[in-house]
């Protein structure tokens, strides 16, 4: 997947209307970020990565490429 | 099958939360979880009582005399023992040649109770059964923690399986996966740890306080457990009941969260027309979202007679299982 299409597709999943995702946004420092984000960050890695991402994995990330490398950053491309 | 339900009189509304909460929003609690409002009971009211209204409502077109079997879900019992069934047949006036029990179960309780009333019946142990779901887990939760206070209310339903019910209830398909035990829990107030008087308080990473002494709920966690095991056991009902989803009219799960709903509805590829999702005025109320529900769809006619109904609990335990209805 483009990164940029991640960065998009991600910003979707997760109704962030006021933030633009960029691989250095780190999730807890927007505004309103809580637990049901983490369940969407979830439900949007099963889906379009199918793989299953766990509560404590997701409590050790920072910013979005912490995330990206948790998915396998060869899942990415430019 | 007779369903009847109850709700405690008094209200707490997204809006109350809301001036609670000031950092929150009213209308965002809605669109992220689909809940509104939910009945919470006041503090001198319990799980016993809503159980025991929810029965006079079911008793009111059943001759009590026949009731023989008295199963009740609770996970908020009046007292440790005796068990809240036996004072429920008392405070309903109930023969004393029946039996009574509580089970402890959370999401999956109204679907266990199900199998539990049906293997009496088919036993010949008993002919009609009373079966309650009654929660309370505004009692378990801490006035702090938003997140949880959003999602739960209090409520009780009660069903009455008789003999000519069971063979409209299909095969079932149960599982249980206690390794889930620390993910939705409430740790003291047992015999492991006793309830202690003060107790050390946290706030979690999304701004609610917790402490043992309340309940605790891993959301992120009881999702993963969700979309792993829900689809599983919707394949092996089908599978159990020589079915596939095409002849199946309706679908109701545990009413969890909208977008727990929504999630597993695309996931299983569910259409939305054949799918419940209605939780707004009364929230989670744990084991009796399924029978709440199916009131709601009889009474609407969204479900009529000849329907077949997929209907599958999860939560707590972790224990889940699901069934189909054929709608007499």
């Amino acid at each position: 997947m483009k990164k940029n299409d991640f960065y998009d597709e991600l910003q979707e999943a997760l109704e962030f209307e006021e933030v633009k995702l960029t691989e250095k946004t780190e999730f807890r420092k927007i505004d309103g970020y809580d637990s049901l984000h983490v369940m969407m960050i979830i439900a949007f890695v099963d889906s379009r990565f199918g793989k299953r991402l766990t509560a404590k994995q997701l409590f050790n990330i920072t910013d979005v490429r912490s995330l990206m490398e948790l998915i396998g950053l060869d899942n990415f491309e430019e | 099958m007779i369903i009847e339900t109850f709700f405690p009189r008094k209200r707490l509304t997204n809006i109350d939360l809301e001036t609670l909460f000031p950092d929150w929003s009213a209308a965002k609690i809605e669109e992220k979880v689909g809940i509104k409002e939910r009945f919470i009971v006041e503090e001198n009211e319990t799980a016993l009582d809503l159980a025991f209204e929810a029965s006079n409502k079911a008793l009111r077109s059943f001759d009590k005399s026949k009731i023989d079997f008295v199963l009740l879900c609770t996970q908020s019992p009046d007292y440790l023992l005796p068990t809240s069934a036996c004072i429920l047949q008392d405070k309903l006036g109930l023969r004393t040649n029946i039996g009574a029990l509580d089970f402890n179960l959370g999401c999956s309780g109204f679907i266990y109770g199900l199998a539990l009333a049906k293997s009496l019946i088919k036993t010949g142990l008993a002919a009609n059964v009373l079966m309650v779901t009654s929660e309370t887990y505004s009692k378990h939760i801490h006035p702090n923690d938003r997140s949880n206070r959003s999602i739960f209310g209090d409520a009780a339903a009660a069903t009455i399986v008789s003999s000519d019910d069971v063979e409209n209830i299909l095969e079932f398909d149960l599982g249980t996966d206690g390794q889930g035990m620390n993910n939705l829990i409430l740790m003291n107030g047992g015999m492991r740890n006793r309830l202690e008087g003060t107790v050390n308080e946290w706030v979690d990473d999304s701004g609610n306080a917790r402490s043992n002494n309340h309940l605790f709920m891993n959301g992120p966690e009881i999702f993963n457990f969700t979309i792993e095991k829900v689809p599983l056991v919707v394949e092996n009902i089908l599978k159990k009941n020589n079915t596939t989803l095409n002849e199946i009219d309706y679908v109701i799960f545990h009413q969890a969260n909208k977008y727990i709903l929504n999630y597993l509805r695309m996931k299983l590829q569910i259409p939305k027309d054949k799918f419940y999702i209605n939780m707004i005025s009364t929230g989670n109320t744990v084991s009796s979202t399924i029978p709440i529900a199916l009131k709601d769809c009889r009474d609407q006619e969204i479900i009529n007679e000849g329907d077949k109904v997929l209907i599958v609990g999860f939560g707590v335990g972790y224990s889940w299982g699901g069934t189909i209805l054929k709608i007499k």
